[in-house]
């Protein structure tokens, strides 16, 4: 119904491959681009800092995690530690007086050098093995910071961001912070939709369905298995940098722990592996559903008048919550971009109920 | 440094007619190239990409092929035998012929070897332009027989790399040559688009041959461009029409639209990746000016009807909520009355929900003029495709006349009636009922056959075989064949043709013969339409495993008899149907039963199947019979079947 797709014919092969050829699907992006760019004068101050800012920076975390575990197939438990080693890194240099946007380039490379090095586990070890080698970089990378004084500054120190700017625009205030993150975020979205349609995005589509049937087809899974847990681990330094940046302001290994890893893992995984709009919708569902659901109980408990203990009241919200996660995995185990397919894919066909020859 | 002078920027003049129009199919194609050079003149599938050639690149190709072709000995007055699916190179192929005034002579791809004959006979064509290697082999073949074509040009190199190279040329190495010769020749290219004329033969058709071998039809580029300018002034083309170019290139149609109109008109060509794609490929084209036979239109409403049957429910309710009622409005529009403002609300409701969906997935969407002709078009299919707002409207012509004889207007749109005759065309009944024609896209004679000139063009009018009348509004109405019309044992005057089509309306039957000359009653041999009384089955739970299984089960019989008795209300008493049988084979051209063009060929039908229809009358319920099989090799099989013979009451 709300697809249109007659006259649309190719008159070239890279045509043919553009990323939204149906006209619906342009305007949707560009409806959501719109609002995007006037968001700043459309939503009140709350909603921009509190909402917004951050579901763009845990998108584009779960974008970057997207990369490996949905890419290449390679699970990482500590996606955290890598984007701590980024804070980290830009922190440190802009505090050492190396401009931002060196420092935003250097807190990739330190993460992704780093990452790689534990990717190097990948090539040996495959899905619960890879998960616990993983797992042991998300402490050690935290033991590490907290207990180096050089690096966090003390077991229980925080460190301020100084005032920086990006390619002469001071970073102070909420507007240019979230331009700046929407900035970043839009080079990371085009990066990860194009990713795929290269030699590079389809050498880790063959890694992911076998590893050693890609070897045999001629695809050398040594270098990009390396090449994945490097370019995600750049990623990920990248968004640990625009987060304390743009968003925390402040610095402390305690932000960085396995909370935020597991965090991140489920943004990608109920967002739906592989999938760049899933990240998106991952990230919005895991960030803000806690928030709705608190309000939802709070507001229903003194609504109706129900007498509910502290305790209760607390731990409902968190129960609706996982089932909830456990109620969209199970309605659709592909997670919230298939969910999101389905309908699109209901409509395409319309009338008929599926694609008619 | 200058850019080369191409041959095309050479040819800055072009013969005209009198009204300043281009006179010949290649002076309209200079005048495109010089004046809307870089508009797309022909857009072709090819693995999946349209690949698109300009107005200039046109001309630049059709030059060089000319120039190649005379070097291999054609000429004026010469047929070029030109045979395969619709493809760009062949389209070009024919203009080059037509500017050396040799003529094309299309074929329809189909046509098995032997009677490649028939369709060689005139003009001695002493080359040939074939798709590919299936059409190279057939005239190889004729080659053995005749000693012609003495070369043979093909398009798709596939398979073709053993053939032997003095009797074999590449499409691409004839440009290649020709090009070259060009080059060295500077004023060559002027004398190619100065050479043709007005008078000239554009194309040597063959009329279908419902009644023995096929005659030859010489359309010349004034009857050629009349028909076009008469239905450019009747308002039935437009200027740069998006045109779907996919039916036989042998057929008049395709020539007078694809070639004369397109040139003509500056259309855009669109060409389909290959026949079994032409449906997928028709919703990438959405072309704006479509003509299909009445069949076509069928095919595509039991596409829609069988996805809206698979569909979800709620898209079902949705379609079953406003498709009758749309049906309704139009019905009760063409009787005369004006949609109300809630019907018009309701309308535009549709269009949103199921209209604009379902013409989007067909690929009409973009049509401001679809016509059907050739034969009836079912009420059902015409009511539907309207309701839906595909502007549906009805058109009739032959072959000698430039395939445009009369159409309906936007204004005066009717069921049984094919509109007024065209500008500049006059038509009128004969005494015995026969339409005769009179205009400047008639042909003025049959080629190298003056007995059939002398019977169906005498005194200037054209005797077109086809029995009709007025209606008093002016709308003409054609029954069918005047040598059709037969009597039954008990005197009764009717056209079986227009019974069958009547019949053929019906989704489950895709063939039918009625039989009754000389007979005290009326009988039908029904052939089941496979995809649709198939899927019928297989909804009811009803197995088969052929076609030959399917028609002879008892469910399926039931079925016909409804249809059957569905059009005996609509026939008076001594002309209904009392008994049929259905077919173990369906009609098939191969095997000489319908022409390519679909239509019944009676006298073989009767011979085949004689004692069938013996049976048809003498009171049995079963009968062994044989059905004639033709392979494409060209080689026959034969099935045997005990066939069940059943009252239609």
């Amino acid at each position: 119904m709300l697809y249109r797709r007659a006259g649309i014919r190719h008159t070239s092969y890279p045509k043919e491959r553009q990323l939204w050829p149906l006209p619906f699907d342009r305007y949707l992006v560009t409806a959501v681009a719109l609002f995007l760019l006037a968001a700043p004068f459309l939503v009140d101050r709350l909603y921009l800092v509190a909402y917004l800012l951050p579901w763009i920076i845990w998108s584009m975390a779960a974008l970057g995690l997207n990369l490996l575990m949905g890419g290449a197939g390679q699970i990482h438990l500590a996606y955290g530690a890598v984007m701590a080693i980024g804070a980290y890194t830009s922190v440190h240099l802009v505090r050492a007086g190396v401009p931002f946007e060196f420092a935003l380039v250097a807190a990739g490379l330190m993460s992704a050098a780093i990452g790689m090095i534990f990717g190097v586990a990948a090539l040996r070890v495959k899905a619960l093995y890879l998960a616990m080698s993983t797992l042991a970089m998300q402490y050690i990378v935290d033991f590490v910071i907290s207990h180096s004084p050089a690096i966090s500054g003390g077991t229980q120190a925080t460190i301020q961001v100084p005032p920086v700017s990006f390619l002469g625009i001071a970073l102070e205030g909420d507007l240019p912070m979230y331009y700046f993150a929407l900035a970043v975020c839009v080079v990371v979205t085009l990066f990860m939709l194009n990713v795929q349609r290269t030699a590079f995005g389809r050498a880790l589509a063959a890694v992911r369905e076998k590893d050693y049937a890609a070897e045999v087809i001629g695809v050398d899974t040594f270098k990009y298995k390396l090449l994945a847990f490097w370019t995600s681990s750049f990623i990920g330094g990248v968004v640990g940098a625009v987060l304390v940046v743009s968003y925390l302001r402040s610095v402390s290994p305690d932000q960085f722990h396995i909370e935020l890893s597991v965090q991140i893992v489920a943004m990608v995984i109920v967002g739906g592996l592989g999938s760049v709009l899933g990240s998106f919708f991952g990230a919005a569902l895991i960030l803000f559903t806690p928030i709705v659901l608190n309000n939802l109980v709070g507001a229903l408990a003194s609504g109706l008048g129900i007498a509910m203990s502290a305790d209760l009241r607390a731990h409902i919200p968190l129960m609706l919550y996982g089932a909830m996660i456990v109620g969209f995995l199970v309605l659709e185990p592909l997670g919230l971009a298939k969910i999101y397919d389905n309908v699109r894919n209901y409509f395409l066909v319309w009338p008929f109920r599926h694609a008619r020859r | 440094m200058t850019a080369p002078v191409l041959p095309r920027d050479l040819v800055v003049s072009w013969p005209t007619a009198p009204d300043g129009a281009p006179a010949t199919v290649m002076a309209a194609l200079a005048r495109n190239a010089r004046e809307t050079a870089d508009a797309v003149a022909f857009r072709e599938r090819e693995h999946g990409i349209w690949r698109e050639r300009s107005w200039a690149a046109t001309l630049d190709e059709v030059l060089a092929l000319a120039a190649a072709l005379e070097t291999l000995g054609l000429g004026p007055g010469q047929a070029l035998t030109v045979i395969g699916d619709n493809r760009t190179r062949l389209y070009l192929a024919m203009i080059a012929a037509t500017a050396l005034r040799a003529f094309p002579s299309p074929v329809f791809p189909d046509v098995p070897p032997d009677e490649l004959t028939y369709y060689s006979r005139y003009g001695a064509p002493r080359i040939a332009v074939a798709e590919d290697q299936e059409q190279v082999d057939k005239l190889i073949d004729l080659r053995a027989r005749t000693g012609r074509p003495v070369t043979i040009v093909y398009d798709d190199p596939r398979g073709l790399s053993g053939y032997p190279a003095d009797v074999v040329v590449s499409y691409d190495s004839l440009i290649a040559r020709g090009r070259a010769r060009l080059a060295a020749e500077p004023g060559l290219a002027v004398d190619i688009v100065g050479r043709s004329g007005a008078d000239d033969i554009a194309v040597l058709l063959h009329s279908s041959g419902t009644t023995g071998a096929p005659k030859g039809v010489p359309l010349r580029h004034r009857t050629v461009f009349a028909g076009v300018k008469n239905a450019r002034a009747g308002g039935f083309l437009g200027e740069r029409e998006e045109l779907y170019a996919y039916l036989p290139s042998a057929w008049v149609g395709d020539f007078v639209f694809t070639v004369g109109a397109a040139l003509l008109l500056r259309f855009t060509v669109n060409i389909p990746e290959r026949q079994e794609t032409v449906l997928r490929d028709l919703r990438e084209v959405a072309p704006t000016w479509y003509l299909a036979a009445p069949r076509a239109w069928d095919n595509m409403l039991t596409r829609v009807q069988v996805g809206i049957e698979d569909s979800t429910p709620g898209k079902r309710a949705l379609f079953a909520f406003f498709m009758p009622r749309a049906i309704e409005i139009e019905r009760r529009r063409l009787a005369g009355r004006a949609p109300s403002l809630r019907e018009r609300l309701l309308l535009a409701a549709g269009e949103t929900f199921v209209f604009g969906p379902v013409k989007d997935f067909l690929g009409l969407s973009r049509i401001r003029n679809a016509y059907t002709g050739g034969e009836a078009v079912g009420e059902d299919t015409f009511l539907f495709f309207r309701a839906l707002g595909v502007n549906l409207k009805q058109i009739y012509g032959q072959t000698e006349s430039s395939a445009l004889t009369a159409a309906q207007t936007d204004r005066d749109v009717k069921l049984h009636t094919v509109g007024r005759p065209l500008p500049g065309v006059e038509v009128r009944i004969d005494d015995n009922s026969e339409i005769v024609i009179k205009s400047g896209s008639v042909i003025d004679e049959y080629f190298d056959d003056a007995e059939a000139t002398a019977k169906a063009l005498a005194d200037g009018w054209l005797h077109t075989g086809d029995a009709g009348y007025f209606e008093p509004d002016g709308q003409l109405v054609v029954l069918g064949r005047v040598s059709e019309v037969v009597n039954t044992a008990g005197g009764e005057r009717y056209i079986p043709n227009y019974i069958e089509n009547r019949i053929k309306f019906s989704a489950y039957v895709r063939n039918v013969a009625v039989v009754g000359d000389r007979r005290p009653e009326l009988t039908a041999i029904v052939c089941i339409d496979e995809e649709a009384v198939g899927h019928w089955a297989e909804d009811r739970g009803i197995s088969f495993t052929s076609y030959a299984d399917l028609s002879q089960k008892t469910e399926v019989y039931d079925l016909v008899a409804s249809v059957l008795r569905h059009v005996n209300t609509m026939l008076p008493p001594p002309l209904r149907l009392r008994r049929f049988v259905n077919l173990h084979k369906d009609f098939d051209p191969d095997d000489g039963e319908i022409t390519r063009t679909r239509k019944l060929r009676r006298n073989v039908i009767e011979e085949r199947y004689a004692p069938l229809i013996e049976a048809l009358y003498a009171g049995v319920r079963t009968i062994d019979q044989d059905a004639r099989i033709t392979y494409e090799s060209g080689e026959t099989g034969s099935i045997r079947r005990t066939l069940s013979i059943r009252d239609v009451e």
